[in-house]
Parts: C-alpha cells; sequence; structure tokens
C-alpha cells in the first residue's frame, strides 16, 4: 500500500528524517525505493591551480588542459590521458558534451579543452557533439560527459551537476521548487541512463549565493576542476565547497536555503550515488589555499 | 468584407497601443540612461522582458521576480573598446514595496549615497534606510518601484565609478518613499535581551523568496500570493559569556481575516501535525499558542488579518515574549 504523500518541511531536517520524506513525498512510495543501491564508496577529485586564471578572470588554456589532464589521469587510475580516455569511452561511441550554457555558464576553455584532449586520445572530431538541450541531443549519444559550472541556486540550493541535465526532460518547469527534489529522475530517462561517463565540474570562478543570476560578490578565484564518475558524490563535495565558503564570507554557518533536497533524493531514492562524505575519497592535488573541504 | 475590414482595423489597433506603450517604457527608460559613462557606451537596442520571457532570459531565477508584483524587466548594455561591459538591468515593479523587498533579499555589500546624503544611519529608521549596496562591481538600488541591478563584468576603479555614476542618473529626480509599513511592527528590542538583526530583515510575498531566507517548506504551508505582505528578520541575544542565539520572527499580513485564518490552520496542521489544534478565532486571540518542536520553542498568534509565527526560541518565556509583545505598529495598528 502506498503512504500517503507528506509535505517535506524544516523539521524534516532538524528530525535527519528528510530521506524517508522526499521518498514518501516525491513518490508516495516507500523509502528507499528498489533501484537506491546499497552503500559503497566513491572517488572524487579536486584539481587546482593558483594560475588556471589571471586577475582579470582570463583562464590559461594550457594549464587548464594540464589540469584536465592530472583529472584524467586520477579518476580512471590509468598512465595517461589517453588510456584515461579509452577506459571511458570508445572511439566509435557518439559523445556528447554537457556543459552549462547560461548564466555562470561553463568556461568556453573548458568545454575547448576537454574536446582537444578527446580527440588528442584518436576519438574522431565528428563523435563530439555539443548535448545540451532538449531530449534529441543526448538521444545521439552513446556517452555523455557532464560539464557543468559550480553555483549555488536560489530555487534548489544548489544547481550544478544534477541540474545539469534538467533540458533532457524537456519540462523543465517540472522540476522547480519542490519538484526539485525529483531531478535525479532525469539521469534516470531510457537515454540517459548509464551514458554519463565522467562528470567534470567547472570550479574556476564559482558562485556560493543568488545562483543562477550572476552576483560577482559572491564569486571566488577557486581555479579548480572537481571530478567523479559518481555524480552524487561530485554533487555532495561541491556542495561541501560551497557550504564552506558561505561560512567564511558571514564568518558563521550560512547553510543553502533552500536545503537542496535533490542530492539525498538522488542518492536515497534514485540511486545515482553517494551522498554521504564519509563515503566519498576526495583526492585533492594542486594549489592549496583555500581548499574548503 | 465589412467584417473582415473591422477585424483588420481591431488588430491593427491592438498593434498600435502595444508599440506605443513600448515606446513609452523605451522613452523613459532611455532618458534615464546617459549614452555614455566614462569610456562606455550604451547599445543602441535593448532588451525587454515580461513574464512571458523571463525564464528565458534568467532560467530559475525568473521565479525570485514573479514572486513580487512584476510588470517587466529593461535590459541595457554599456560596452567599450577596452573594457568588459556593463549591464544595467531596470525591474519595473508595480510598489515601491516589491522593490524593496527585492533588495531587501541581501542587505550585504557598501552602502552608497546616490543623492548626496548619508548612505546609512542605523538610527535613522527601524530598517536600514539604505538604498543603494555595492559589492564587487554590482550595485543594487532601491528607487521608489524600481529595483536596479547595475554590473561591471570587471571590476576596476573605472568601473566602479561608472556603474555608480550610472546609478546616480537613473535614479535623479526619482521619489524614494518610505519602506513597506509593515516593518514598523518589528520592534528593535524585544523583552529588552533580544535584539532586531536589521541586516537580515526582508520583506516578500512567495514562499519561495521565504525559503530563499529561512527554509519552511518545499510546499506554500502559509497561503502566500502576491496580495500577502510578509516581513521575517531575525533577533539575537547574546550571553555575557558570549553565546549567541537566534530566534526568527515573522509576520504576514493577509487580505482579511478569512485568509489569515485560513493560512494558519494550513500551516498548523503541517507544521505542527501531532499538536491538537485549539479554536483560532479565540485562543490564538486571548491566549498563547506555543509549541516545542526540534530547534526549539515557536508560537504564533492571529491578530485581525495578521499572522505572527516565531521559530527557534531557547525557550517557552522567549516564544511567548516575542508572540504577547507582536503590535502592529504604523497605519496598522488597531
Amino acid at each position: 500500500m502506498q503512504d500517503k504523500k507528506r509535505v517535506i518541511t524544516r523539521r524534516d531536517f532538524i528530525r535527519g528524517t528528510i530521506g524517508a520524506t522526499i521518498g514518501t513525498s516525491i513518490l508516495g512510495l516507500n523509502w528507499p525505493m528498489d533501484e537506491a543501491k546499497a552503500a559503497h564508496s566513491s572517488l572524487v577529485t579536486v584539481v587546482r591551480d593558483k594560475s588556471a586564471m589571471d586577475a582579470s578572470k582570463n583562464v590559461n588554456s594550457a594549464i587548464l588542459s594540464k589540469m584536465i589532464g592530472q583529472t584524467l589521469i586520477k579518476v580512471t587510475g590509468r598512465n595517461n590521458t589517453k588510456e584515461a580516455w579509452l577506459s571511458l569511452v570508445k572511439p566509435n561511441d557518439m559523445i556528447g558534451l554537457v556543459p552549462t550554457d547560461h548564466l555562470n555558464q561553463t568556461h568556453d576553455e573548458v568545454v575547448n579543452a576537454v574536446k582537444s584532449s578527446l580527440v588528442e586520445a584518436g576519438i574522431p572530431r565528428d563523435r563530439i557533439i555539443l548535448a545540451q538541450g532538449g531530449a534529441s541531443l543526448p538521444k545521439k549519444c552513446t556517452a555523455l560527459i557532464a560539464l557543468p559550472a559550480l553555483k549555488a541556486h536560489w530555487l534548489t540550493g544548489i544547481g550544478t551537476v544534477l541540474k545539469n541535465y534538467i533540458m533532457f526532460s524537456g519540462s523543465p518547469s517540472r522540476y522547480h521548487e519542490g519538484n526539485s527534489a525529483k531531478l535525479g529522475e532525469i539521469w534516470n530517462l531510457p537515454f540517459v541512463k548509464g551514458k554519463t561517463k565522467l562528470v567534470l565540474v567547472d570550479s574556476l570562478y564559482p558562485l556560493c549565493d543568488k545562483g543562477p543570476q550572476p552576483d560577482p560578490r559572491y564569486q571566488w578565484a577557486y581555479n579548480g576542476l572537481i571530478a567523479g564518475i559518481d555524480p552524487v558524490a561530485v554533487e555532495t563535495v561541491c556542495l561541501k565547497i560551497i557550504t564552506e565558503k558561505r561560512k567564511a564570507i558571514r564568518r558563521e554557518p550560512w547553510p543553502l536555503s533552500p536545503p537542496p533536497l535533490c542530492v539525498e533524493a538522488a542518492d536515497k531514492v534514485y540511486g545515482l550515488g553517494t551522498s554521504k562524505l564519509e563515503e566519498i575519497r576526495i583526492e585533492h592535488y594542486g594549489w592549496e589555499k583555500e581548499l574548503l573541504i | 468584407m465589412k467584417w473582415f475590414l473591422k477585424i483588420i482595423f481591431f488588430c491593427l489597433t491592438i498593434v498600435m497601443a502595444f508599440a506605443a506603450h513600448e515606446g513609452a517604457d523605451a522613452e523613459m527608460s532611455l532618458y534615464y540612461l546617459p549614452e555614455t559613462v566614462g569610456v562606455w557606451n550604451r547599445s543602441e537596442s535593448f532588451k525587454t522582458i515580461d513574464s512571458t520571457n523571463i525564464f528565458k532570459y534568467m532560467n530559475g531565477a525568473g521565479e525570485l521576480y514573479l514572486g513580487y508584483r512584476f510588470d517587466h524587466l529593461e535590459v541595457f548594455d554599456y560596452t567599450s573598446e577596452n573594457q568588459e561591459h556593463i549591464l544595467v538591468e531596470l525591474y519595473f515593479m508595480e510598489t515601491t514595496d516589491d522593490a524593496f523587498g527585492l533588495l531587501s533579499l541581501d542587505w550585504g555589500g557598501e552602502p552608497v549615497s546616490l543623492d548626496g546624503l548619508p548612505a546609512d544611519s542605523p538610527n535613522r529608521s527601524l530598517a536600514s534606510q539604505t538604498r543603494a549596496l555595492y559589492g564587487a562591481g554590482l550595485l543594487r538600488i532601491w528607487s521608489d518601484n524600481l529595483y536596479i541591478r547595475i554590473m561591471a563584468f570587471r571590476e576596476t576603479p573605472a568601473s566602479r565609478q561608472a556603474v555608480l555614476d550610472l546609478g546616480k542618473a537613473i535614479t535623479v529626480d526619482r521619489k524614494t518613499p518610505p519602506e513597506p509599513e509593515l516593518l514598523k511592527s518589528f520592534a528593535p528590542h524585544v523583552s529588552s535581551t533580544w535584539k532586531l538583526r536589521r541586516d537580515r530583515l526582508s520583506f516578500f510575498r512567495s514562499y519561495l523568496a521565504l525559503n530563499s531566507i529561512y527554509y519552511l517548506s518545499h510546499e506554500n504551508i502559509l497561503d502566500f500570493d502576491l496580495s500577502t505582505e510578509a516581513v521575517i528578520a531575525p533577533y539575537e541575544s547574546i550571553s555575557s559569556a558570549g553565546e549567541r542565539k537566534r530566534s526568527q520572527f515573522m509576520l504576514v499580513k493577509y487580505k482579511n481575516r478569512v485568509s489569515a485564518q485560513n493560512a494558519l490552520n494550513h500551516f498548523h496542521d503541517i507544521y505542527l501535525s501531532e499538536y491538537k489544534k485549539g479554536d483560532m478565532a479565540d485562543l490564538s486571540e486571548k491566549s498563547l499558542s506555543l509549541f516545542k518542536v526540534e530547534d526549539g520553542w515557536m508560537g504564533y498568534k492571529l491578530i485581525d488579518n495578521f499572522v505572527a509565527i516565531v521559530f527557534e526560541c531557547p525557550d517557552r518565556e522567549s516564544a511567548g515574549a516575542f508572540i504577547q509583545e507582536t503590535s502592529l505598529g504604523g497605519d496598522h495598528a488597531r
């Protein structure tokens, strides 16, 4: 028998019962769903370089390419960039790059560097497309590389990894407000599920409040790339960095409001990965100042 | 054939009326906006955004503006050969309270004066009289029914000056009406130990805006709509040992008493479902409705068409003090 749908409130967060409430609230089902997987360990890498951007926020493409290479090697455990890419995708894959294309968008330099790196690894140029937009684009692809930009979002708390595929749904407004908890279901659509081979977050110049509209008071030069195979683990590390930055700005706890329901739901309801920091192995390389993790 | 001509004439009239309306807006905005500022020149074209295309312009951020009484937005660009551009966004709101509300969502930044008067004087008013805040290249202004964002994409001494000059040019000779009346109901102190954090006080009309300030629920459990007015602000108490406690006080004005009572019923049913509800029409007026929940004591009170709620009090007495001492100041006073 289905449980009665419940309304999520502040009290659920304080009680620590949000996971169960999300399950019954957004789906009217017992929690957790059958699809939810057992706990596991995930690796997330944070690669930073102090010189990735200059004082005027211009991106140094050579340094960025090096950071992407480091990221791939660390995420896959392979010896070089080519081997790393070929462990994730095949030369005959149709690869869709999915950047954030509007408001605090992914830097063009990041998209171009990923594309160049794939080509250097032997992927034909015509097998790489930009796949941000409606459902027709991911349908063409056999592999997706998510390239969101790190930002807080005033409606969903965070608007980075899980929200990056919202246009694939064909109806983004369906995922606004309380329904933002359901963002994970987009990753389980038949033409999306299992296709994401790498999540690489552009965290060169993140936004920790008031997103998606740009607000330079809350943007800072983190000069980093955050990556992993597990989208929820990557989002969880992104969340940690944003939360710590907010605390540093106000010198007191400044939790994201509204709380990002979608992250825990992606774990506990949709089984996309882990949202528990203790299950995530974070490996950091490079610049250490204000690492925030 | 006659009918056909009539229809054509009717359509033409509508098109011309719209054109005249848009032209008037454009003329008004261009009047405020200088052609050049520093080394920046205003682009000839500009965008007009309304509720039908706001999501295309700013994705989900559009919900924020539609949560207030939004009329339309005009977007201008200033470009320079050697500098990053400057974006000017003029949000035309239906009332000055709505423009104030947008500024009040974040009092962060450096208060700046656009009219030569002191930018911020804590004793001038209960809430900040600040009407313009600058930070890192972004200037935000409350000017009558206009909420303005002027943003330099790269902050330099020259771009800062240009941004401030644009702010002055746009707001010159515009009215400076007072803050929303509802703010007058927020006492600077409660029970002598609780002090209002005026730098965190926000005016809003939607539960989405509330959630971005203080998360309550992903559903609209207090029945907010564009006819409601609400203010929320934290009060702080600092003990002699330096321990800081914070409670949140919210006051919501509904269009009538029935709406307020229904909203409070709705809120109680969802938020306090384990507590038996009293007869609000009677109980809330005459006695305290106080509850112990996970993050402390909370309480509420129905006063005519107003609902007062306090959250996160450390004890029953504090919650009671907030509720008992609630009085409706200004024109709201009974």
